[in-house]
């Protein structure tokens, strides 16, 4: 094993030993759930990025999937007591279903069909579930949205009284979709998205389904988000259309993967996690000074990095972390954060 | 099995009017280079489209290898064994010489290494070994034509389609290129190519097909071709003097 394997080796086991140690040193539960929230923010950017950022396409509607995600899960679990582990896979699996109903037309086409049609249905379904009281054998609740039934302490159903272990769970999720990020964007689809995002004819020329990849793509991101908003209805305890399927929950998956760096393994962790936790301190600071105040901080922060940073936060710590292995930023050594 | 790899047969298409490509008929032998020349907006590139899947034909039928491939869609028609290259090339630009290679040496595998080897072998090929780690967007035109012919290579296309490769070079460059193709033709690839640069093309190909305004004016060895008042008239005009003198 070469230093260079070493040094990595050991920074990944430096941040997991940080990580999984945070709850000996923060005990007060509130700030314990800001860092939950901040982790789950990374997972959710991270999953919309396997497809958004690696394919290069705008989804402003993944709203829908946590919302899909969430409201199959905590049905099953409210009207047939169907333990939210077990439900978490029909939640992930009616959004991949979504998913594929609305990429197979637009697909197709060439230019912003997607992301319109991802605006429209984004919309649409949230408008849909605040109208909807009963679908069927379940209560949806409409939009005074749906209160997750509670059960004490009860792991088997994903509920628990302390909040560590809510903790850990957003700690193993953000894991798992960082882990996958890497495998696919070093799998053959991965080259292939990387390479339709690029140019979708130069890509069909090589022999590429550009279609199904990003189907493919889509359906994985899909699932991760619906797992995503399903952890998110367990943690609060309740379900409002407005906050799991509303524009807030779609568009800061963008800013902050954006923010971070999309298309890259490691920018939306970063982004999700630094800008959450900007967000969550100027609302501290700033929300009792005036209505929305601390809402428009937040998007002239945004703006900045974008503006001055378009690659995200991830291109600055790329750098350094390039120092720190002793590459050089070009060349050499082809294994990288991105 | 007919004779030839590709076979094309009264191929047309009608962008609103103007019929870019007009019944053309012509056929490319299994291990030959033929080229395709003739004046700008002749319908060469347009041609390659209808060929490639990019364009259905309004009209005509485009037969590979004894099937019949008319109007499959691009990747499809890759997939049977035609490689193309682009006349504006689309280099991936944030990726290296050697992971756009690889998106093509992906065709055949799925496996990471195995398509690494495939690309890296096809880079020694085309002569873009000391560019492997380089970003497709910080090479030279030189360069960047060389990977296009890399790219479509890597799928182990059994009909290479050369859509101005040696067009923007210098004189040293087109001399490796020219190099370059006929190694990749003595290796069993047939080639059709497109070019302006007319000693090459005769230097590499056997035969060659004329289009004017679409239609096909004539078609022979480079001297028959060169000879043909047709083509004189049409194409090369006051050029030939230059050209044959
Ligand atoms: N997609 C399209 N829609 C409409 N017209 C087109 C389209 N593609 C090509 N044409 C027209 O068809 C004609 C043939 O174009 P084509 O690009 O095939 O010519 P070419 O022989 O490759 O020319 P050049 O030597 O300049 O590359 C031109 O008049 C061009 O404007
Ligand atoms: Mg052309």
């Amino acid at each position: 094993m070469d230093i260079v394997q070493k040094k990595k080796i050991g920074l990944i086991v430096i941040i997991l030993a940080i990580a999984l140690s945070i709850p000996l040193f923060v005990t007060k539960p509130y700030y314990i759930h800001v860092i939950t929230m901040c982790l789950l923010w990374a997972y959710l950017a991270s999953s919309w990025n396997l497809f958004c950022g690696f394919a290069g396409q705008l989804s402003l509607g993944h709203g829908i999937f946590t919302a899909v995600g969430a409201y199959v899960t905590i049905m099953l679990f409210n009207d047939f007591n169907i333990s939210p582990w077990i439900g978490m896979f029909a939640g992930g699996a009616a959004a991949v279903l979504l998913s594929t109903l609305i990429g197979y037309p637009t697909f197709k086409l060439r230019g912003a069909y997607y992301a319109l049609a991802t605006v429209a249905i984004g919309s649409g379904v949230m408008v849909l579930i605040e109208n909807t009281m009963t679908l069927g054998p379940f209560h949806v609740g409409g939009a005074e949205g749906l209160i997750v039934r509670l059960m004490g302490n009860a792991p088997a159903y994903l509920q628990f009284m302390s909040k560590v272990p809510y903790y850990y769970l957003a700690l193993a999720m953000l894991v798992i979709v960082v882990v996958f990020s890497y495998w696919l964007k070093n799998s053959r689809l991965g080259f292939y998205l990387s390479a339709l995002k690029e140019d979708e004819d130069a890509a069909a020329a090589l022999g590429i389904n550009v279609r199904n990849a990003k189907l493919v793509a889509a359906a994985y991101s899909a699932f991760f988000t619906a797992i995503g908003g399903v952890f998110y209805a367990m943690l609060i305890r309740y379900l409002e259309p407005m906050a799991i399927a509303g524009p807030m929950m779609s568009n800061e998956m963008v800013f902050l993967a954006v923010v971070g760096g999309s298309g890259t393994v490691f920018g939306p962790v970063v982004g999700g996690i630094t800008l959450h936790a900007i967000s969550e301190v100027i609302q501290f600071y700033f929300s009792d000074m005036a209505q929305g105040l601390h809402l428009f901080i937040y998007g002239l922060i945004v703006v900045f990095v974008i503006m001055f940073k378009p690659q995200g936060i991830i291109d600055i710590l790329q750098k350094y972390y390039n120092r720190f292995l002793g590459i050089s930023d070009r060349g050499e050594d082809e294994s990288s954060v991105s | 099995m007919s004779a030839s790899i590709l076979e094309v047969k009264q191929l047309t298409i009608n962008f609103g009017g103007l019929i870019a490509v007009n019944n053309l008929d012509m056929q490319v032998g299994y291990g030959e280079a033929v080229g395709l020349i003739g004046p700008n907006g002749a319908g060469k590139t347009s041609a390659f489209n209808l060929i490639s899947g990019v364009y259905k034909p309004t009209h005509g039928q485009v037969i590979f290898n004894g099937e019949d491939i008319t109007g499959l869609p691009p990747h499809v028609i890759n997939r049977k064994g035609i490689g193309r290259t682009f006349q504006i090339v689309k280099p991936f630009g944030s990726m290296t010489v050697l992971e756009n290679v690889m998106v093509g040496g992906f065709a055949h595998t799925s496996n990471r290494n195995k398509s690494k080897a495939i690309a890296m072998e096809v880079i020694e090929r085309v002569g873009l070994q000391r560019k492997v780690n380089a970003l497709a967007k910080s090479l030279t035109l030189a360069d960047r034509k060389r990977l296009e012919v890399a790219k479509a290579l890597a799928t182990d296309p059994k009909l290479l389609l050369l859509d101005e490769v040696l067009a923007g070079l210098n004189p040293t460059e087109v001399e490796e290129a020219v190099d370059m193709i006929k190694d990749i033709n003595k290796s069993g690839i047939s080639i059709l190519m497109i070019e302006h640069v007319l000693q090459a093309t005769m230097a590499i190909c056997n035969h060659i097909v004329v289009l004017d305004y679409g239609k096909k004016i004539a078609e022979g060895t480079p001297q028959e071709v060169t000879n043909n008042p047709e083509v004189i008239k049409a194409y090369l005009g006051d050029e030939y003097e230059a050209v044959i003198n």
